[in-house]
């Protein structure tokens, strides 16, 4: 009932006035560098290059845009080789570590400015994500995967190039909540791409 | 507008692969596993026996049937790097296996997969796919094991029990390559220095 009554709320908002400077609502595509924390910088150290995300936002007040994102990041390391102990196992070998992390969330942003060409703003999301780790060693791929529950902030810019176009920078930071398959699986991201309204 | 959503979306399909890079190398491919009954006072012994020559497994033998061996000049190469290895540890190699503090077997085979499918060409003519038409695309691959085990008898144990394990495993690459061989039994050892007695 909480997540139908939510939806509603998203909906309603969705279609409600179109009140950002010119435009109701924009689509976004944007490449992204990420960064690992954590669990996920201890599996992989090594900075993603591979990464891309969409987004849709439409204003329901004048600094208000509600949306969805939709992200999706490749991490990916080989490991020297190495032996890899556990009581009196020992294996030893080079490995190739892949992380897929894909968010998918319900966004807020907040303009700070909404009247000049640049619009600076901040950024809230909520959702899910779903991780997929793949551990290959010798001939063998080891595979976890889950779904987290996930939360985003995030500080950004548009800039207006055009009368119905703008580049979009911003700077995030994603949480994917510890799940039983999984720990905690955070991440800070730069993406840089542009913006088109509708 | 429409033009630069599918480049977007083009570049983003393109940004690939959830598995880039990979083993590059046979060599990426080797892995060295170990393993030792941790209750086994390997430091209070010091001689081993060995036989002259590695089992070569390739099925169930008939009663009274010789198992095949590997071949010369593999099977010393092969050999001596063992010995070498245990003799680096302080063990004393004996003929006589009775007279031995443990025995030391080692086996070898080669395991060949081969896969196919039917539907590569699906990307191009659609219309034949489902419908088990054109020829199949074969691939294989083989891999090659040899297992060492340390096996010990006597007032230890009523019958004889493995003690220690090392098993090295890689993709053939059509010519015995003496050095990843050699590299792999090294390799066996030094990742279980409880063998050492001296």
């Amino acid at each position: 009932m909480k997540k139908i009554f939510f939806l509603l709320i998203v909906c309603s908002l969705l279609i409600s006035s179109k009140t950002f400077g010119q435009q109701g609502s924009y689509f976004s595509a944007q490449y992204a560098v990420s960064f690992g924390s954590g669990d996920l910088t201890n599996y992989i150290s090594k900075t993603s290059w591979r990464g891309a995300l969409i987004e849709y936002r439409a204003a329901v007040r004048s600094n208000l845009l509600v949306g969805i994102d939709l992200g999706w990041n490749v991490f990916y390391e080989k490991k020297d080789f190495d032996t890899y102990t556990m009581d009196t196992r020992s294996l030893s070998g080079v490995q190739y570590r892949y992380q897929n992390v894909v968010p998918v969330l319900v966004a807020f942003d907040y303009l700070i400015s909404s009247t000049n060409a640049l619009k600076p703003y901040v950024g809230l999301g909520l959702g899910t994500m779903y991780s997929e780790r793949a551990t290959d060693m010798n001939l063998y791929r080891l595979i976890e995967n889950t779904w987290h529950f996930a939360l985003k902030g995030e500080l950004g810019m548009l800039y207006q190039i055009s009368y119905n176009s703008s580049v979009k920078f911003a700077a995030k930071y994603y949480t994917g909540f510890k799940t039983a398959i999984m720990d905690s699986q955070g991440y800070f991201s730069l993406s840089l791409g542009m913006a088109w309204d509708l | 507008m429409k033009k630069k959503v599918f480049v977007y979306l083009g570049l983003i399909i393109a940004l690939g692969a959830c598995y880039p890079g990979g083993a590059e190398y046979y060599s990426d491919i080797d892995a060295t596993y170990t393993d030792y009954d941790d209750q086994f006072d390997f430091a209070s012994r010091g001689t081993y026996s060995i036989p002259d020559s590695i089992v070569k497994i390739e099925g169930d033998l008939e009663e009274g049937e010789e198992p095949e061996y590997v071949k010369e000049p593999y099977n010393t190469q092969m050999l001596s790097k063992i010995r070498d290895n245990m003799s680096a540890y302080g063990w004393t190699r004996v003929d006589d296996p009775a007279e031995a503090d443990l025995v030391l077997f080692p086996a070898a085979w080669t395991n060949t997969s081969v896969y196919y499918w039917y539907d590569y060409w699906c990307w191009y003519y659609p219309y034949y796919c489902g419908w088990g038409w054109g020829y199949p695309s074969v691939s294989s691959y083989t891999t090659g094991t040899l297992v060492m085990t340390l096996i010990a008898d006597g007032d230890d144990y009523i019958e004889p029990t493995r003690v220690w394990t090392g098993v090295i495993n890689g993709l053939l690459s059509g010519s015995y390559n003496a050095t990843r061989v050699n590299k792999a039994i090294d390799q066996a050892f030094e990742q279980s220095p409880y063998l050492k007695t001296n």
